[in-house]
């Protein structure tokens, strides 16, 4: 309406929920240590930070026993340290982290022996989401931004435990039309946080080279949603879709499906062990009861 | 949208219009390389960051391969804004190769800002020093009480009422072109005058601190100093008191002229004085849309032409009496109509030389009504009645009955052939005004007149 030739700009207001994985298992066998990872990823936030005044940047630490925010810049005081020569964003952030290590192991200490070995992702995905919807989309767009050092992948020895609970955190994005872009560090392609990525129209990537891991980072995931849609970013190839079974957590390309609740299993059971349906006699010819999953 | 005579350009045009030399000195200091950031499209911010970790030159042709095919109006346009604010350099090497370059004084500066993060301009004031600061409201509150005086004075002084607070000299800086200052003559407010109240408050400010830079010359002060002073304001913390002493003279000057805006808020304490930034400055570099700023409404217009403005502002009054009868005005409301009487008022002052642009002048009037909607009508489409709306375009039709056109009249052709040849002549040129085939006799337009005399030459021939 009235003279604004200003609104153009605005629509790359962009809020970007970052999900570290903090693991120690994983990052003492990295071969790039977590020190010089943060460093590039606090220049990420800045950068974010940085393109516009009203991007918003909050960081969720993923350990292996909790999931904690440890970082929001709407909240950020912008007091630098008492010497005033770390800026107050690592400040911020660093304590913050520290804090939640600590934390982090002395939940690891006070568990049982079962200590899983894999970070908590869906605890934190699921954490984004809420935080996103508490803010108000109206003004910006959202995305979720992943980096994980390894993960579990299917066929890994380590089960997962919180497979359907990833997944439905991953449709639950889908559905509330956010998109998850992951950075994944490791040898092999991650096929979660690729489905993840394909499922909710992110990107996935897994950098080759980690000493440029910011220009990675800042070429790829600094995109806002509305340049996305002219700028060239890496696509996804050969995504692997095969899903892990309820029972034994297995990755499977052939397996049964619940008609009621459409859990999977890789083998005939006699009732649903999810929504607890009772399933008829199974056929001698498994092809019938089976159902191909791609 | 019609072409308006008065544009909200923002910030950043001006600075690209700066000369090179000064371009380039202003990247030297870092807000004003963020604030210049953050103002790009957004493709053009992209590859700031993009390219700056790339200390060699990226050629023309990969640049191109960042985007899709479907992006590349786009991308010429973030190429071209890029370079007309000297972020990139173009190269061409010898084999007819393009390269762009990020200008490295930037690139350090905003390397930096991304290694350390932000920095404040300079640190606020210990709070013991100072004792109470404002609490926020209260400096948005002086801050549109102070603009709302400003834009007062402006209506009023039109009609030569009261003086008010702020300082006649600065005054006539902001005031300049948006009222006519004739001899012998109560000051008038101009066409860009009255454009300028309807504006919202955002472009209201642009448009000051763009004629307040422009003309800082006059003034001795060189226009870059100013536009990064200002720059660099617009990154202090809204609420924060930040000591007087630690500016330069001419930024203690213009801190003064803002400070009668409600740009800024002085205050005095027993040893030192201080500026507290109000979110009218913080809001200056901001590229930010009307939408996000935008104040409740509070008018009220029915179909038979009524007009309900529940405002306790005294500027909302003489803006509404610009075009419309007020009736009665009540301690929280105000009642008025929308007459024919009342609007030519208002036409007349915003017809003066140039006949054409009274068209968007009226849709100032109308989108000032539309944007200041009370939230019960702002809900309905239309906000503003469309017989009220149409009616005041109609009303301002009636003033465009006559249409003036500089032109030349030909008659005494010496034969009915050289006439309808002329006349054609006219016409594939557009320029035939009228005919009269029985007298022969015809008129164009003066523009077309020397290729006419020309035609008309030849024929003779």
């Amino acid at each position: 309406m009235a003279p604004a030739p200003s609104k153009l700009y605005a629509d790359d207001v962009s809020l970007l929920m970052v999900l570290l994985d903090t693991n120690p298992l994983f990052w003492t066998s990295s071969y790039l240590p977590f020190s010089n990872f943060l460093s590039h990823v606090l220049s990420f936030l800045n950068s974010i930070l940085l393109l516009n005044q009203l991007n918003q940047v909050v960081v969720i630490a993923t350990g292996y026993n909790h999931c904690d925010y440890v970082f929001d810049s709407s909240l950020a005081t912008n007091q630098g340290s008492e010497n005033g020569r770390m800026p107050a964003l690592c400040y911020d952030l660093l304590q913050k982290l520290e804090e939640f290590l600590v934390k982090d192991e002395q939940l690891h200490k006070e568990g049982s022996e079962k200590g899983l070995a894999s970070s908590l992702l869906s605890g934190s995905l699921s954490m984004a989401l809420c935080c996103i919807l508490f803010y108000d989309l109206d003004i910006c767009t959202a995305s979720l931004c992943l980096i994980f050092r390894r993960f579990f992948d299917q066929g890994h020895s380590i089960h997962n435990p919180g497979y359907v609970a990833i997944m439905n955190s991953i449709f639950s994005a889908q559905r509330s039309m956010v998109p998850i872009d992951s950075c994944y560090i490791g040898s092999n392609n991650s096929a979660f946080l690729q489905q993840a990525s394909y499922i909710t129209g992110g990107v996935y990537l897994k950098p080759q080279q980690l000493d440029g891991l910011f220009q990675y980072l800042s070429t790829v995931f600094a995109t806002d949603l509305h340049s996305r849609t002219f700028l060239q970013l890496p696509k996804s190839v050969g995504v692997d879709f095969r899903a892990s079974c309820f029972c034994h957590k297995k990755t499977i390309d052939m397996g049964y499906i619940c008609s009621v609740c459409l859990s999977i299993f890789c083998k005939h059971h006699k009732k649903c062990s999810t929504c607890g349906s009772v399933f008829g006699q199974a056929q001698s010819d498994n092809e019938s009861a089976s159902n191909l999953k791609r | 949208m019609p072409q308006v005579k008065i544009i909200a350009k923002n910030f950043m045009d001006m600075v690209a219009s700066l000369p090179a030399m000064k371009l380039d000195n202003l990247y030297s200091n870092a807000f004003i390389c963020e604030a210049i950031l953050r103002s790009l499209p957004p493709l053009a911010k992209k590859y700031v960051l993009q390219m700056l970790c790339i200390e060699a030159p990226v050629s023309a042709k990969s640049m191109e391969e960042w985007v899709l095919a479907d992006g590349s109006t786009k991308h010429k346009v973030a190429i071209d804004r890029l370079l007309q604010l000297r972020l990139l350099t173009e190269n061409v090497d010898r084999k007819r190769e393009t390269t762009y370059r990020l200008n490295p004084v930037l690139q350090s500066n905003l390397q930096k800002l991304l290694v350390c993060g932000e920095v404040l301009p300079r640190e606020p004031m210990p709070t013991n020093v100072i004792g109470k600061l404002p609490s926020l409201e209260n400096l948005e509150d002086f801050a549109v009480e102070q603009w709302e005086c400003f834009l007062l004075q402006l209506i009023n002084s039109s009609q030569a009422e009261r003086p008010s607070n702020i300082s006649s000299s600065t005054m006539k800086v902001f005031q300049r072109g948006l009222l006519s200052q004739r001899e012998k003559e109560a000051p008038r407010l101009t066409e860009s005058g009255f454009q300028f109240l309807l504006m919202d408050t955002n472009a209201q400010l642009w448009y000051i601190i763009r004629e307040y830079i422009s003309n800082s010359e006059e003034r001795g002060i060189d226009p870059s100093d100013l536009i990064s002073f200002l720059l660099e304001l617009s990154f202090h913390v809204t609420g924060e008191a930040y000591n007087i002493n630690s500016l330069t003279e001419v930024q203690s000057s213009t801190i003064k002229d803002l400070a009668d805006l409600g740009l800024v808020k002085l205050q005095q304490g027993r040893k030192e004085s201080w500026f507290i930034p109000t979110k009218l400055a913080t809001n200056l570099s901001m590229s930010l849309t009307d939408s996000s700023s935008r104040k409740q409404g509070f008018v009220v217009v029915e179909t038979n032409f009524r007009l309900y403005a529940y405002s306790t502002s005294k500027l909302h009054c003489e803006i509404l009496r610009l075009f419309a009868r007020v009736e009665y005005q009540l301690p929280n409301l105000i009642v008025g109509a929308i007459t024919k009487e009342s609007l030519y008022n208002a036409f007349e002052n915003g017809i003066t030389a140039d006949q054409a642009s009274c068209i968007p002048w009226l849709f100032y009037i109308i989108s000032f009504l539309q944007q200041n909607a009370h939230p019960r009508v702002s809900e309905r489409i239309p906000s503003v009645p469309e017989n009220v709306t149409d009616q005041i375009r109609l009303w301002e039709a009636d003033l465009n009955r006559i249409e003036m056109n500089p032109a030349y009249l030909y008659d005494e052709f010496p034969s009915r052939e050289v006439f309808e040849s002329a006349c054609d002549f006219a016409r594939e040129w557009n320029g035939l005004l009228w005919e009269d085939s029985k007298k022969m006799r015809l008129m164009v337009k003066a523009e077309v007149h020397t290729n006419m005399r020309e035609f008309l030459r030849r024929a003779k021939q």
